[in-house]
């Protein structure tokens, strides 16, 4: 490979990432804390608002996947409206057990030994078996962390019904048939959207359009 | 003459009956109708004639018919004498004139009587006899050019003659025959140029009979609306295809055919032969003006005429999300087609759809009526919303100016949706509960783990950190460099820079080169120089096709000569020897020189 076309691919990502940053810089910054997610969660609950008590334990379960008393009421609620419960498999669990953050410190881990090693190779050239272990360890922390990452990939897809009866509209459009509706609280996957209509996938496997406001992403959209 | 008394008595007698039963006759009105012919054309007209009888004879009612106009032509009173009696009648006249084609059932006017047939065929001149009944009162003269042979004229009317482009302009395009001159009408009035558009003209014209310079004439009125395309003076005319007929008589003997009113009779003595003509109107010059650009607003769309607007909503009270219809109303005359609106884009805290849009003509041209917008508008924010003033530009030609016609603002009170999103927990919920939902919220009180106090997490953003495009990043860079890296390391440590990598290796040669750079990186000399010499044996074995026992520096010599390449091998073949029996020490370079060499071997590469 040309060094030159190398150092070109990572002028154009610093480059890139460079602008992403400065486009965040403008953003008002904003602390989520699993604790006042979790809070939040149980006021709306004992309001009367399962749809927005959900949303507030999911997203606590995104920043604390480990936390027991976010994992029961989060039960309570959905035991209480009849909706389905899944539990997760065991590789699942122990994959998407670990926060993202601690993933991701993991995966940058992982890089960190196979650069050490791959840099050292001159160095420990008589005890290749040093090297080759540092690789493979380096390479399971980052799998670790692909692996994590692949577990949680459709909960940035994922979407909280927050409004009672929502109809699935068969198009997105105000007075589009309603195919069926969606209870408060139903947990959705969000697939595209269009005029201020999103396209969800429900538990059931059905599919339609939900209006933009009867909908709450798990992880809020920039 | 001498009559017998008894004879006398007889006649006298006679005399009473009949008096009597004349009387008794007369006592009730009698009634007969005629209707002549009983099948005509368009354009033609048949004669009703109603006779009553009998001493309470009166005018009969006119009988009431769609499609048909009656008119009352003349009243003939005579004496007619039944059995030696006499007896006054009352003739009426009636003309019947068709507004359309088809067969009319004429109701009986007297008990008893049979209804009447009348069958009309679509346009024909053929029968004139209307024209005689024509009411001669009207005398047109003026502009009208006739034909050369007086049967017909042919001329284009309208208001203005300067109009604007793409403004739509009401004409009048009117025909006029002559009693007995035009036969049949074989079609509808056509355009003559390019420059125009022309509507549909395929409803009925408007009749009226006139007379122009003493003559009967029909005139059959089409009304329609032209649009012209481009700007300039243009000369407009029509064609009208029709049969004429070209009496074949003295002129003089002609006047006699037109004293008949009867069609029969005409037809019976008149002598005449038909022609197929093309009927052209002479030409009527419009000027066109291009619409003018100084002043003209951005969402004008070409509409010209004279429009108002009004706007309404379909309800004024709705949840924040539900679906609303706005309403834009745009009236006047005008060219309908090129008007078109946008109405709302973007309007804050209101999601607006593209609109679509419905035509009610007010008259049979499409020239005044009324254009409906309807566009679908939600609000999504709850409180007293107000959708902004419509407005519609358009162009007036009798102002000469674009004018932008305005609708007042519309006031919607939105209320909450059934759910709103709270993002941040500052914004807790304290309200009541919805209806509905005590039992459950009990339900989850009772089973709610309690709050907590303290933060556990923090994050400043919900996506998992290696999600995030800064992150990603920096992961694409690592990776790049990595691979940059080991490319890079295995390049040189093979010595291969610079050679062709795309060669594939026998695995016995590949295998003894490997073997052979591993022992060059520990610094095995001996066990170096061995697996060279294995390797060049192998190579050069695979080349000739032979053994790799038998490449020796001899096989080498016959082979590749004494010099080059060749001395270099034969070389590392006596290098190999010194190194496996002296036990010499080896310099990295001299390792690395080899080492180059086998490779270049082993690719075919040159020298």
């Amino acid at each position: 490979m040309n060094p030159r076309f190398v150092l070109l691919v990572i002028c154009l990502l610093v480059w890139a990432c460079a602008g992403r940053a400065r486009a965040d810089a403008q953003i008002p910054p904003k602390v989520w804390s699993s604790a006042a997610l979790y809070n939040l969660g149980n006021a709306y609950a004992r309001a009367g608002k399962p749809g927005l008590a959900v949303l507030n334990y999911e997203r606590a379960r995104l920043l604390a996947p480990n936390d027991s008393d976010v994992e029961a009421n989060l039960l309570v609620v959905r035991r209480a409206l009849e909706l389905p419960t899944e539990p997760e498999g065991r590789l699942r669990a122990a994959v998407a057990g670990v926060s993202p953050t601690t993933a991701a410190w993991i995966g940058v881990g992982g890089w960190a030994l196979i650069a050490t090693a791959l840099l050292a190779g001159r160095a420990c050239a008589r005890r290749p078996w040093l090297r080759r272990t540092a690789v493979i360890a380096g390479a399971a922390l980052i799998g670790f962390t692909v692996a994590n990452g692949v577990a949680l990939w459709p909960r940035l897809h994922e979407a909280i019904v927050i409004a009672g009866a929502t109809p699935v509209r068969v198009s997105p459009a105000p007075l589009g048939d309603a195919l069926f509706t969606l209870k408060e609280a139903e947990l959705v996957t969000t697939a595209g959207e269009h005029d201020g209509f999103v396209l969800v996938r429900s538990t059931a496997g059905r599919t339609g359009w939900v209006w933009h406001a009867d909908l709450v992403s798990v992880v809020p959209q920039r | 003459m001498n009559t017998h008394p008894l004879d006398r008595g007889k006649l006298l007698a006679a005399f009473t009956t009949c008096l009597i039963a004349a009387s008794a006759f007369a006592s009730a009105p009698v009634f007969n109708e005629t209707l002549v012919p009983s099948q005509i054309s368009i354009g033609e007209s048949a004669q009703l004639r109603i006779k009553s009888s009998g001493a309470d004879r009166q005018p009969p009612k006119l009988p009431v018919v769609p499609g048909l106009e009656f008119r009352v032509i003349e009243q003939l009173e005579g004496v007619e004498l039944i059995h030696g009696a006499t007896l006054a009648t009352i003739t009426t006249v009636i003309r019947v004139t068709p507004q359309i084609a088809g067969t009319f059932v004429i109701p009986e006017v007297s008990p008893g009587a049979q209804p009447l047939m009348l069958r009309v065929n679509p346009a024909n001149f053929g029968g004139s006899s209307i024209l005689r009944h024509g009411i001669a009162g009207e005398t047109t003269t003026g502009d009208i050019r006739m034909m050369e042979d007086d049967s017909a004229f042919l001329r284009i009317l309208a208001d203005r003659r300067d109009v604007y482009v793409g403004e739509t302009v009401p004409i009048a395009i009117e025909l006029g025959a002559r009693a007995g001159a035009v036969s049949s009408l074989n079609g509808l009035p056509t355009l003559t140029g390019n420059d125009f558009t022309l509507n549909d003209m395929s409803h009925q014209p408007d009749r009226k009979e006139t007379v122009i310079n003493d003559e009967p004439f029909l005139v059959l009125t089409w009304h329609t609306v032209i649009a012209p395309v481009k700007p300039g003076q243009f000369p407009l005319s029509v064609e009208v295809p029709l049969t004429i007929r070209i009496s074949t008589r003295p002129k003089r003997e002609a006047l006699l055919e037109d004293q008949l009113g009867d069609p029969f009779m005409q037809r019976r003595f008149g002598t005449s032969v038909r022609k197929d003509i093309k009927a052209v109107s002479p030409p009527f010059v419009l000027t066109v003006e291009a619409l003018p650009v100084e002043g003209r607003p951005r969402e004008f769309s070409g509409a010209v005429g004279a429009f108002q607007i009004s706007s309404d909503i379909s309800s004024a009270t709705a949840a924040a999300g539900d679906p609303l219809t706005l309403r834009m109303h745009v009236t006047g005359s005008g060219n309908f087609d090129r008007v078109d609106s946008a109405m709302l884009m973007h309007v804050e805290r209101w999601k607006t759809y593209p609109p679509t849009s419905s035509f009610k003509a007010a008259d049979a041209l499409g020239f005044k009526g009324e254009k409906i917008f309807e566009q679908p508008v939600i609000a999504s924010t709850a409180g007293a919303q107000v959708l902004p003033a419509l407005t519609f530009a358009y162009f007036d030609p009798s102002t000469r100016h674009y004018e932008t016609a305005r609708s007042p603002p519309l006031s919607v009170m939105v209320s909450a949706p059934a759910a709103d999103v709270v993002p941040t927990a500052s914004a807790a919920p304290s309200g009541a509960a919805p209806s509905g939902a005590p039992l459950l919220r009990e339900a989850w009180s009772r089973g709610l783990r309690p709050d907590r106090t303290t933060p556990r997490v923090l994050a400043d953003s919900l996506t998992p950190l290696y999600f995030r495009p800064p992150v990603v990043a920096i992961e694409a860079v690592l990776v790049l460099a990595l691979a940059g890296f080991w490319l890079w390391q295995h390049a040189v440590l093979a010595g291969r820079k610079g050679l062709p990598r795309e060669k594939v290796l026998p695995d016995n040669i590949r295998r003894a080169l490997n073997e052979m750079d591993e022992a060059a990186r520990t610094g095995d000399g001996a066990r170096f120089f061995s697996l060279a010499r294995h390797a060049l044996q192998e190579t050069l074995a695979a080349r000739w096709q032979t053994s790799a026992a038998l490449i020796t520096s001899g096989e080498v010599d016959v082979r590749l000569g004494r010099d080059g390449e060749a001395l270099q091998i034969r070389r590392l073949f006596a290098r190999a020897d010194e190194v496996a029996y002296a036990g010499q020490a080896i310099r990295t370079e001299e390792l690395t020189h080899w080492s180059e060499l086998v490779h270049r071997q082993a690719l075919g590469a040159p020298s």
